[in-house]
């Protein structure tokens, strides 16, 4: 320990976030919770969902890779505001998660259909996410940042805020708080930050940046993998995955963003290189943390309530909402996957007491690169890090990468 | 520990003829507005409301980020056409004033000053003007 500090965390020089699409924790890694009770997931679900008819509808293993999840089930703010309140509206309602059926049924009016949103997959159908879930570090209260869908939520990762949005309007940059890219690149002494999409075809969600900071903020998953081979990965990089089946000269590419009703496999997949292009290179992985997480549920089955948090200082008109009521963006979104890659860090763990969100990524990147920065959002400010900085005294009750040596166990896979 | 093999998606994965999602429209609906800022010379002759399959969103969402890429790529080369031009006018400066204090120094070994010449500079004068007439 160098300084008080554990080597791990000393060592750290590489934070890499990817953000797939819209999957449910229940539905990607609630099956571990039947095999470990310390994991709340599918084992604490057995109520299920009432449907339209009044059945009782429990999760069940018999989710499909794709062609179940069409169609793609609602996650806009008033059909999220429906599976999370079972459709009740009075001001002083509960949250109960039991509107996920009806919600589902909303968009075919077929009773049948609408059980598959209480689908999961079982542990051995995603051999990448549930291995590298169980080898490392587990979030089990990690939400998305909205109850609503990609756009909006993706911004609480650019920006800690989504500037009083909850729809899938642009983020304009002239907005008064700046993307963590910017935070970076503009510090003295300079850091470097790289938002990777997968390729020009793909291209990025994160529209408003592409604008103003290319080419020195963006480069491919193909730029990914060979700056990981020649150790010249930025300070902190953003991976988007492939939005999109398309045709390029090097031939078919397959959606890996896993939003239904892309392939979830060929997701899998594309995390399986992700690590594996850091586990390759014995300085990086040494000196790297991955975090895997999805943007929001995709209005997929969760039984977990979702916490209120402190309000931003945005506020969304009822108008915006589709609610009929305002959102002070003072209650997080559905819980989704999230896992911490590391060497340094014990298999098993599992992170369950404390609430993370979109805005601790910012707000973790910040802390450990640039100390205390200002301005930033409420929800940023307010935010749980996932990291902690190098600064002594560590607190080893909230240190994740805390092993005294790097371990030599960690699973490989066939990409 | 073995080596976890990782199951790769079936060829019939793969469908561009799939309708784009709301996510993909939205994609669409912003690198529109973004194209929308580029100079004219950038622009695609897409008609986005016409896109209607993943394949078609691609094709857009492609062009109109290589345009992107390209828009920026030729300002950064006209900034730095711009930033290599004050640098050259110094140099023309410096290596004038460098030619000019030669000729001094011959002409100072020669026991005449520049400004003693004045006369043949008026002779030279007088003669171009001659030639313009």
């Amino acid at each position: 320990m160098a300084n008080g500090i554990p080597p791990g965390l000393s060592g750290l020089e590489h934070i890499v976030v990817l953000m797939m699409e819209n999957r449910s924790f229940d539905h990607m890694l609630g099956s571990l919770g039947l095999e470990n009770s310390n994991i709340d997931g599918i084992n604490n679900a057995a109520a299920g969902n009432p449907d339209t008819t009044g059945a009782a509808v429990p999760p069940q293993p018999l989710a499909e890779f794709q062609g179940q999840l069409d169609p793609d089930p609602d996650h806009h703010f008033p059909a999220v505001d429906l599976q999370i309140f079972g459709g009740n509206t009075a001001p002083d309602r509960a949250a109960n998660m039991q509107g996920f059926v009806k919600s589902y049924f909303n968009q075919q009016q077929d009773v049948a259909h609408s059980h598959k949103i209480m689908y999961y997959f079982p542990k051995a159908s995603l051999p990448v996410l549930t291995t590298l879930a169980t080898e490392f570090a587990l979030f089990q209260r990690w939400f998305a940042s909205i109850p609503g869908p990609t756009i909006c939520n993706r911004a609480f990762a650019h920006y800690g805020t989504s500037f009083g949005r909850v729809d899938m309007n642009p983020i304009y940059i002239n907005e008064p708080f700046q993307s963590i890219y910017s935070r970076l690149i503009n510090a003295s002494p300079k850091h470097t930050a790289k938002l990777y999409y997968y390729d020009v075809p793909s291209s990025t969600m994160e529209v408003a940046n592409l604008l103003q900071n290319q080419p020195e903020l963006f480069g491919t998953f193909q730029q990914f993998l060979s700056d990981c081979a020649k150790g010249q990965l930025p300070d902190y990089s953003f991976i988007e995955p492939n939005f999109t089946d398309h045709d390029t000269d090097a031939g078919e590419e397959v959606a890996n963003d896993q939003h239904p009703d892309h392939n979830v496999q060929a997701g899998e997949l594309f995390i399986a290189q992700i690590y594996m292009a850091i586990r390759s290179n014995a300085a990086l992985w040494a000196s790297t943390a991955l975090l895997i997480v999805y943007d929001e549920h995709g209005g997929i089955y969760d039984h977990v309530v979702p916490p209120a948090c402190p309000k931003d200082q945005f506020t969304a008109t009822a108008n915006d909402t589709g609610t009929g009521m305002e959102f002070h963006f003072d209650r997080l979104g559905v819980r989704v996957p999230a896992v911490l890659v590391s060497p340094w860090i014990p298999p098993g763990t599992i992170v369950g007491n404390r609430t993370f969100d979109h805005a601790s990524i910012p707000a973790t990147v910040t802390k450990f690169y640039l100390g205390d920065y200002s301005p930033r959002s409420p929800r940023e400010t307010s935010a749980d890090v996932f990291l902690e900085p190098k600064s002594a005294p560590v607190d080893p009750s909230r240190n994740l990468l805390s092993l005294a040596a790097m371990r030599a166990d960690c699973p490989e896979f066939d990409v | 520990m073995a080596v976890i093999h990782v199951p790769r998606p079936p060829a019939s994965a793969w469908n561009p003829n799939r309708k784009a999602s709301s996510l993909l429209r939205t994609q669409v609906e912003h690198m529109h507005l973004a194209e929308k800022r580029l100079p004219q010379r950038y622009r695609t002759d897409i008609y986005v409301n016409a896109i209607r399959t993943e394949g078609e969103a691609a094709e857009y969402i492609g062009q109109v980020t290589a345009a992107i890429l390209r828009a920026h790529q030729d300002a950064a080369k006209k900034r730095a056409r711009a930033a290599a031009r004050p640098g050259q006018l110094l140099q023309i400066a410096a290596e004038a004033e460098d030619t000019k204090g030669s000729k001094a120094r011959k002409a100072a070994a020669r026991g005449k000053s520049s400004i003693a010449r004045g006369k043949g500079s008026a002779a030279r004068a007088k003669g171009k003007a001659r030639k313009n007439k």
